[in-house]
């Protein structure tokens, strides 16, 4: 398939459009017709009213990040290190411990994720191959007065609970 | 000296400094709620006292807390420090006092007396507004000029080579002007505008030089360096240009001195283009003769605006989601009420005046405080004008700059000039 060229018309040559005059008309028509129509009835405006109006969050979206469990609520990460490894960022640290239940045989005893590092990319979660670690909680806003407050540890984690049902999160291309 | 003089200079001079000042706020809350409007959002309105938010209006006083609390930098590296304090007060006060000679009303006659209705009684008229107005840039270039900054420095060279390719069109589309009118007050100006072409066109400056008109605008909106000419601040190339190195009350300064700059100009094209004053069809005498029906005229007008702002205030002053008990709508109601009891005032006084007062020396002051009105409400409108070419049009770059005003203006003007003068000899 060959691309398709579109050649297009260059504007601004003619003498009408040369003394600047008339076409300035024209958009400021078009910058009144907006004004008015907003100022007449200001319903139209296409603006969110934000802290009280949320916006909605997609299952595609990465906001902040969960740690998944079994049925059971035993952790599924096996402490294999693929995402601190693959993170561009560095910000997770992860420390591996002895697993004792028979699910494997390794578990995190300390997975923390320093949340003002983090650039959202969502590496983590493809690198995991136990579908650990997921990014489906919805929360979009993070933000505290201290840097504390924003360095999630594993129990933080593995309680954030996801925003989404499993169908919907699939579908989203997980 | 009369008490009545000593008020009426009170008074008058009073208008003068305070009204542009009072501008500010209301030029402010015009550009920034009219650039949401004009894009679609709303602009600030978060800001309240109480949950009274004024339209928005409150955020100008958050605005004005935070510029006088904040530190004011003076740059140890310039050695230029007085010319850096003096430049923001150059500017402001030059923009201030250009507004004393823009007549605001008729001559008052009391008791035989006559009272100038400007902040400075004299008949120099455009000439003072010519040479305030051209030193106001100094400001501009010794701000940019003694920051000690490149981007400061870049700012002061556009501004100054601005200026001298825009004062050039602007004098010169005075010249036919001045040639049609056949004086230089401003007050006699808008006296020669309250008469009618061909009995019903009223003789504006703008239907007798349309060219001069467009020319004068043009240059007054570089004058004053606002969008498309504001090339000297051009935040998009040179960070803020000649107030880059500015904080505090001293960046409020420019900040102020431009939109006081852009009221006095809008006051100026109003007297000299669009009637001044001048209710059209109706001059002062014809007012003065019927001030009853006037008073009579007001009585239901005023009620029947109120009402239609009211229904206005009413339509927009909710919240857009759903929400216990709107506060907003709460918020209208107070409003609308205070309206009304305005409205009551006015009436009442109007009611007066029919009563015990009218003939005699309360018409005229009638007459005056409608004209009055008249000409904040005119330049209002041309204010609006300004901030909505701002948001229309992009900045034009410094070359194309330079040939609009040197191949394009001044040709036109001096083309002008030589039509308007052949034409006013013929007629004469």
């Amino acid at each position: 398939m060959g691309a398709s060229i579109k050649i297009m018309e260059r504007k601004g040559s003619s003498l009408l459009e040369k003394v600047f005059l008339f076409e300035i008309f024209k958009g400021m028509w078009v910058t009144l017709g907006h004004f008015w129509s907003n100022f007449c009835d200001n319903s139209r405006l296409y603006v969110r009213h934000y802290p009280e109006v949320k916006p909605e969050i997609t299952p595609r979206w990465r906001g902040r990040h969960r740690l998944t469990t079994h049925e059971d609520g035993s952790v599924k990460c096996v402490a294999c290190f693929m995402c601190q490894t693959n993170c561009p960022a560095h910000c997770i640290m992860i420390e591996a411990g002895e697993r004792m239940d028979g699910k494997s045989e390794k578990v995190p005893v300390r997975f923390d994720i320093d949340l003002l590092e983090c650039i959202y990319c969502g590496y983590c979660v493809e690198a995991c191959p136990m579908d650990a670690i997921r990014m489906d909680t919805g929360i979009f806003s993070v933000t505290s007065y201290d840097r504390e407050s924003v360095y999630m540890r594993i129990d933080e984690l593995l309680a954030t609970k996801g925003a989404f049902d499993e169908e919907e999160y699939k579908k989203g291309g997980a | 000296m009369s008490q009545l003089d000593i008020l009426l200079v009170l008074l008058r001079v009073a208008f003068g400094a305070f009204v542009p000042l009072c501008f500010i706020a209301a030029l402010v809350w015009l550009e920034r709620r009219g650039a949401g409007f004009f894009q679609d959002r709303a602009g600030p309105n978060r800001c309240n006292i109480f949950g009274f938010r004024a339209a928005g209006l409150v955020q100008n006083l958050a605005d004005a807390v935070k510029l006088i609390f904040k530190e004011d930098v003076i740059p140890g590296h310039s050695p230029h420090k007085f010319y850096f304090v003096l430049a923001p007060l150059i500017v402001f006060v030059c923009a201030l006092v250009s507004f004393a000679v823009v007549p605001f009303a008729d001559t008052l006659v009391i008791e035989g007396k006559r009272y100038l209705m400007q902040g400075i009684p004299m008949d120099l008229g455009i000439l003072w507004f010519l040479a305030i107005t051209g030193f106001a840039v100094y400001g501009i270039i010794l701000a940019g000029w003694s920051s000690h900054n490149k981007y400061g420095i870049l700012g002061g060279l556009r501004a100054s080579a601005q200026v001298i390719s825009y004062e050039i069109p602007m004098g010169l589309a005075l010249v036919s002007l001045l040639a049609v009118y056949g004086t230089v007050n401003l007050n006699d100006m808008v006296h020669f505008q309250g008469r009618l072409l061909f009995g019903f066109i009223p003789m504006w400056g703008v239907v007798l030089q349309p060219l001069g008109a467009i020319i004068f605008i043009v240059a007054a909106f570089a004058e004053t360096n606002r969008t498309p000419f504001d090339l000297a601040e051009g935040e998009s190339e040179i960070v803020a240009g000649f107030h880059v190195e500015y904080s505090s009350m001293k960046f409020a300064l420019f900040f102020m001195g431009e939109y006081v700059a852009m009221f006095v100009s809008s006051s100026l094209i109003i007297t000299l283009f669009f009637g001044g004053y001048q209710i059209p069809w109706l001059a002062t005498e014809t007012l003065v003769a019927n001030a009853r029906l006037l008073a009579a005229l007001l009585v239901f007008i005023v009620p029947l605006a109120a009402g239609i702002f009211c229904k206005w205030i009413r339509k927009n002053n909710k919240s857009h989601y759903d929400r216990p008990k709107d506060p907003r709508v709460f918020e209208a109601n107070v409003y609308i009420g205070l309206i009304w009891m305005m409205v009551i005032i006015l009436e009442a006084v109007l009611v007066a005046y029919w009563l015990y007062a009218a003939g005699g020396a309360a018409d005229r002051i009638l007459v005056v405080l409608l004209q009055i009105a008249t000409f904040l409400v005119k330049t209002f409108m041309m204010c609006f004008v300004y901030v909505w070419v701002r948001w229309t049009l992009p900045r034009f770059r410094y070359d194309q700059l330079q040939k609009l005003g040197w191949k394009m203006l001044l040709p036109l003007a001096l083309l002008n000039i030589f039509i308007t003068s052949a034409v006013v000899v013929a007629l004469s």
